[in-house]
């Protein structure tokens, strides 16, 4: 094949993957303050990718201009989610309960989306989805480029928050230790319930992407949030930079695969990745070396 | 409760399980038996290395799909006549399920228990796409096997026999590891794996150990789903909603309990197929699945019937308390119940 | 495009239907076999009104029903108003399975039509060869369901392997000087599409035209972007497409958009023939120069088919270009049923599948119907289809030479709005 074609691949795997590092990111730091996977992640995804459909469907909102109105939106349903369900998890089992709960809240959702919007495939639609531009030979899809500077744009924005600013001390601190972080004075419930709310919030942002590149419904959700595990147990879990790098590198990994060989191995080709790096770092890439297993 | 009490329930319930199909003579309601019963198998097997060790598996989907290809790779190709000598390939399935989880479970174990529950989803989609893209499996058209001619009036006996023999086989498994030494390593493993490993358990070969019993039965349910269903496809018989119920069904029952993946099952799987059957409308029922749920994880956290065992617990300590002066202080611990 | 019916309606409409031609005509002394008389004949379906299958199985519905108002409008089959019993299968192969048994030992129907997909209709047809009732279907025309060798098993549609033939030949009929020099070939991973890619493959090259791309992808893929950037990059000149559905289709065209590059010729195994519903997911100005093959068109000239397209835009409107292939597939699947009702004289299904073996012609709404000893319709030519005029006509062009067929529409126009 051409030079063309991998570049071109090459292209894809970096635009569409900071958007899944962005989704990754909101995943990974609920993990690592809260000490829970949230799997309605990929369902929440798709919740914001309804919003904006919505959105423009019924008052003709521009995409970018709706999600004004769905990532606070989207904050607030993490922060309700949070306030509901896992205030009264306490416990050994925590991260064992927080699979199921969030499992069932997935199913509560999905099951809503179905019947609001039916099953049927909807894709978001704008005058700009299908423009892009040229540098040599290689397209740029306006859309895949804007996705990625937004994803540019939140990550440093996140970064920023969590290291220049107290919040983001408090944050750090309840991810290295809750109850060192309880014991000096840190508002852990709190702080819980925020990131929870910011790491929902990011999935406006990518649903309203992923919702404008690919024709989703409901159950959309499970591939996704394949996806979003995959990467975030490659990075480390609980480690931001972690699931940027996993994100990215996953998707460009699964794309160039895709272009050599074919593109029925591209999707196989994340989880093979996953499974050959966990065998010499069980941890992920920059996840916490825990105590030795025997 | 006495531990002759409970044996009758046992028999008890055995006995209204092998009269069913008798005297429920309706086809349909006997399928909804043979899915049940295989579902119950599957929980009650998971249950036995994710319950007791605390490692949550979420890609035992993969051993009834091994089950399932053996089954039908098998009977195809060497020209099996249809008809009951198949089912002697399901004890064959589970063995060839139980060689994939060794190397499986040698990979995922090095991880920890947060990290293993994803390594496993990621196995299963190997396995997946694996069945969806090699020649050998068929692709996405998948397998059709020698076609079965029974009756419709009786077909689903035979196999909600074999269904029901497998999950007695593996309640019988899963009780007899419960109070073995191994058992009680398993658990100590759940319980503090550090410390387990400072007393000198080996915790690498138990847990592989573990995980591979686990897949028998699983690998045997699939066969017997293969042989029932006529033909297979790779995205029905390695099913992720496979994965996430059979470990939903053992919380709601009550994770780490004989009984509680046994009724999680029977209640879940029955409610399911009645409720599609009935309202044809999946939305609803993902909705209703997910509340009920959500209902009971906010009452019994721990499932059904952990919690009615630490309530019988909690009400002893209290007559034990009000008899003597010291209060008890019951761990809830399901060590050494035969429920 | 919602559409969101319950079977319960279906129920209704039809009751309502049929209670109106109760007093019509009256059941004959002859057998009917079984049913008492102005007792209704009860229809078992199992359709994919949720999950991967949805819009195929919704339209199917529309089908099913068009005919039942239909028949029972004239009085019923054999007197007998139709009801339809549907169920959904959530296009689960598990529950087809639960929901045929359903039909036939709890809801006691009298005959059962198929679902939608090859997928799908393999176990129905097992679970129904063992009740020996007939399956008489529309859609589950990949070679793996006929290889099964069941022998209840009818499919109305045409066998879909040779789809593509009359549109290699139209190629290989171009003259050296435009005939377009590349392929590329992009396929679903799917027993429907993949057979009729295998055919055509070697036609083209024989005709002289180099594949320069030719590669599977999954069926769950939905960001087709890589994949079209990397057909793209081959710079083919046609593009043969082997999709199930309008999403894949669409996502397709958007994809090639985005890469900037527009192929001469761009064909695709389906959803282009989906009427409206392909020309409100891709924009009425893209839609043209794309072609399909199929057995059937809106704007086919049959009669049968033209009362049906008629009766269809009264309920639903619309134009005949955008009926959906789906719903004719449906109803031709009742319209076989109750010729052979009417040439067997009753309800009985061994005679039924026996009648529709003996080689016996059948017309439908798609065409004349005679099914081979594994219950493929052998009759029908495969024609192909192009969208025109800015999305307005769905015009047939293959085969070349046919009294039907208009001039193509070649090289494609480029992607515009």
């Amino acid at each position: 094949m051409n030079s063309t074609a991998l570049l071109s691949a090459a292209k894809d795997g970096i635009l569409t993957g900071s958007i899944y590092a962005l989704m990754a990111t909101g995943l990974t730091l609920i993990f690592g303050v809260m000490d829970l996977i949230n799997i309605a992640q990929g369902i929440l995804v798709i919740l914001g990718a309804y919003l904006s459909y919505a959105l423009q469907l019924h008052w003709h909102i521009d995409l970018f201009l709706g999600l004004l109105i769905t990532i606070p939106a989207m904050f607030v349903v993490g922060i309700v989610v949070e306030r509901l369900f896992f205030r009264r998890l306490t416990g050994p089992e925590k991260t064992g309960m927080s699979i199921l709960i969030t499992y069932a809240v997935s199913l509560l959702i999905e099951g809503t989306l179905n019947m609001v919007f039916s099953v049927n495939d909807v894709q978001l639609q704008a005058w700009y989805v299908n423009k892009s531009f040229a540098i040599g030979s290689v397209h740029f899809g306006f859309i895949y480029v804007a996705g990625f500077v937004l994803a540019a744009v939140l990550l440093s924005a996140l970064y920023f928050m969590l290291y220049r600013t107290r919040f983001g001390v408090s944050v750090r601190a309840s991810v290295a230790d809750q109850t060192s972080a309880a014991l000096v004075g840190i508002d852990v419930k709190r702080v819980s319930t925020i990131t929870f709310g910011i790491g929902v919030a990011v999935t406006a942002v990518g649903g309203m992407i992923y919702g404008a590149t690919n024709a989703f419904n409901a159950s959309s959700s499970y591939d996704l949030i394949s996806r979003l595990l995959t990467i975030i147990v490659l990075g480390g879990m609980g480690s931001l930079g972690g699931a940027m790098l996993a994100g990215v590198g996953m998707v460009f990994v699964g794309d160039m695969v895709g272009v050599i060989w074919s593109p029925i191995w591209s999707s196989m080709s994340y989880f093979i990745v996953l499974a050959v790096v966990l065998l010499f770092r069980p941890q992920g890439l920059f996840g916490k070396q825990s105590a030795r297993v025997a | 409760m006495t531990s002759k009490l409970k044996y009758l329930w046992w028999v008890v319930a055995l006995a209204v399980f092998a009269v069913y199909p008798v005297v429920e003579t309706n086809p349909s309601d006997q399928t909804i038996g043979v899915y049940t019963l295989l579902f119950m198998a599957c929980a009650a097997s998971w249950n036995m290395f994710s319950g007791y060790s605390g490692y949550i598996a979420l890609g035992s989907s993969v051993f009834y799909g091994v089950g399932a290809y053996t089954m039908a790779l098998i009977s195809i190709h060497a020209h099996m006549a249809p008809g009951a000598a198949m089912f002697w390939l399901a004890p064959l399935g589970g063995l060839v399920a139980v060689a994939f989880a060794i190397p499986i479970g040698w990979i995922a174990l090095r991880v920890r228990r947060h990290t293993f529950v994803v390594i496993t989803i990621a196995i299963f989609f190997i396995f997946q796409l694996g069945a969806i893209n090699f020649n050998f499996t068929g692709g996405t058209g998948g397998l059709s096997l020698p076609f079965i001619q029974w009756n419709t009036s009786y077909y689903s006996v035979p196999f909600y026999y074999v269904a029901l023999g497998i999950v007695i086989f593996a309640t019988v498994l899963s009780a007899v590891v419960r109070r073995s030494r191994f058992g009680l390593q398993l658990m100590a493993i759940r319980d503090d794996e550090d410390r387990a490993l400072g007393l000198g358990v080996k915790v690498g070969a138990v847990k592989l150990t573990g995980f591979a019993l686990s897949a028998f039965a699983i690998g045997m349910a699939g066969a017997v789903y293969a042989m029932f269903q006529g033909q297979i496809y790779p995205q029905f018989v390695f099913d992720p909603t496979f994965d996430v119920s059979v470990a939903l069904m053992s919380f709601f029952g009550g994770l780490g309990t004989l009984t509680g993946p046994l009724l999680g099952a029977l209640v879940l799987e029955s409610a399911q197929q009645y409720l599609t059957a009935t309202y044809s409308n999946n939305s609803l029922y993902l909705i209703l699945f997910g509340a009920l749920f959500l209902i009971v994880i906010n009452f019994m956290p721990r499932g059904i019937v952990s919690f009615f065992i630490d309530r019988r617990r909690r009400a002893l300590a209290a007559v034990a308390a009000s008899a003597s002066a010291t209060p008890p202080a019951p761990a809830p611990s399901n060590v050494g119940s035969l429920v | 495009m919602k559409l969101s019916s319950k079977h319960f309606r279906v129920l209704g409409a039809a009751s309502v239907a049929g209670a109106l031609s109760l007093t019509v005509a009256t059941t004959s002394g002859a057998s009917s076999g079984g049913l008492a008389a102005g007792a209704p004949v009860k229809i078992g379906i199992s359709l994919s009104l949720s999950g991967d299958f949805s819009a195929d199985g919704l339209a199917f519905q529309q089908g099913y029903k068009l005919w039942a108002a239909d028949v029972n409008k004239t009085g019923g089959l054999l007197g007998h108003k139709v009801v339809l019993d549907i169920v959904s299968d959530a296009s689960s192969p598990t529950q087809v399975v639960t929901n045929y048994q359903k039909l036939v030992t709890q809801d006691h129907v009298n005959l059962t039509f198929g679902p939608f997909s090859s997928l799908l209709s393999l176990p129905a047809g097992k679970t129904l060869s063992r009740s020996g009732y007939a399956l008489i279907e529309g859609a589950g025309g990949g070679p793996s369901v006929f290889q099964a060798g069941l022998k209840n098993i009818f499919d109305v549609s045409l066998p879909v392997a040779n789809n593509f033939i009359p549109f290699a030949t139209w190629i290989d009929s171009l003259p050296a000087s435009t005939r377009p020099k590349t392929v590329a070939y992009v396929t679903s991973n799917d027993p429907f599409t993949e057979p009729q890619l295998t055919t055509i493959e070697p036609l083209l090259t024989k005709a002289g035209i180099k594949q320069v791309y030719n590669k599977v992808f999954p069926a769950e893929v939905t960001d087709f972007t890589p994949i079209a950037d990397a057909v793209a990059a081959a710079k083919p000149q046609v593009v043969v497409l082997g999709s199930t559905d309008v999403p894949t289709v669409s996502a397709f065209m958007q994809a090639f958009e985005q890469s900037g590059y527009t192929p001469k010729v761009f064909i695709a195994t389906g959803g282009p023939d989906q009427g409206s519903t392909f020309i409100k997911a891709v924009g009425a100005g893209n839609a043209d120069g794309v072609m399909v093959p199929n057995a059937w068109y809106g704007g086919s000239s049959n009669p049968l088919s033209k009362k049906m397209v008629a009766e269809y835009i009264k309920q639903y409107g619309g134009t005949a270009a955008g009926v959906s292939s789906d719903v004719v597939e449906a109803y031709s699947v009742g319209e076989v049923a109750a010729q052979a009702v009417k040439a067997t004289g009753g309800f009985d299904n061994t005679k039924i599948i026996n009648y529709l073996h003996s080689g016996a012609v059948m017309q439908s709404a798609q065409g004349p119907v005679k099914f081979n000893a594994v219950g493929e319709n052998v009759t029908p030519t495969a024609f192909t289809f192009q969208w025109q005029a800015k999305g307005t006509k769905f015009v047939q062009i293959n085969p070349v030479g046919d009294p039907n067929s208009v001039k193509v529409l070649f090289p494609k126009p480029a992607w515009g709005k």
